[in-house]
């Protein structure tokens, strides 16, 4: 799934969801600069990291709750990037979404895509 | 408005009063717009900004001609190289 084998590859894990907005952003950010460094980047949300994603959800919520930029802003700066990002499905089942809650272009993998992307990445970092 | 150094860029990028990731995603999608061997100055505030623009230049193969400090605004001198 890795484009191209000769460029830097990072996998962000995000495991926390909407109901802790303080641990939301930050995957973002540290993806977004890692793309800017030309870095091929990826950010995966397992247990309750899908929530994060939600349609409804993106405008609702930011890392300093009513103050400051919603969530979709760090989430659109990494995209706009090239960071691309990764749901599993029984991380759906847990949080009960199906693949269409979410915002556009999250992509569907499941544990074995998710392995050979952690072995083959140069650095896996988990939130 | 902070003014450019005296060494003229060719381009600058005012990134004043923005956070990280801010000046380093917007400094990669300006220096696109360079020919290569242009210089682009960025100006900046945020305080991680000297490391993150060496590591950023190091891993992208651009030059960083020099990094100054003029009150709180970095003003970081960047040679497109690729």
């Amino acid at each position: 799934m890795w484009a191209d084998d000769s460029e830097t590859k990072i996998l962000y894990v995000q495991t926390h969801g909407m109901d802790d907005p303080g641990r939301s952003a930050t995957p973002f950010f540290l993806a977004a600069s890692a793309a800017a460094m030309e870095f091929e980047v990826m950010i995966y949300f397992t247990m309750y990291g899908p929530s994060l994603l939600r349609k409804d959800v993106v405008d609702k919520i930011g890392p300093k709750g009513d103050q400051g930029q919603p969530l979709r802003y760090f989430v659109e700066q990494a995209t706009n990037l090239g960071v691309r990002l990764l749901v599993c499905q029984p991380s759906l089942d847990l949080n009960d979404l199906r693949l269409d809650d979410l915002i556009d272009g999250v992509e569907m993998i499941g544990g074995a895509a998710f392995n050979d992307l952690a072995v083959s990445a140069d650095a896996v970092i988990s939130f | 408005m902070p003014e450019p150094s005296a060494q003229a860029a060719d381009q600058v990028l005012d990134c004043t009063g923005l956070a990280c990731p801010l000046p380093v995603a917007k400094t990669a999608q300006a220096i696109k717009n360079l020919a290569l061997g242009q210089t682009l100055e960025l100006l900046a505030t945020d305080g991680g900004v000297e490391p993150d623009m060496r590591a950023w230049c190091s891993r992208t193969h651009n030059e960083l001609v020099g990094i100054t400090k003029q009150g709180d605004v970095f003003h970081v001198l960047i040679r497109r190289m690729r």
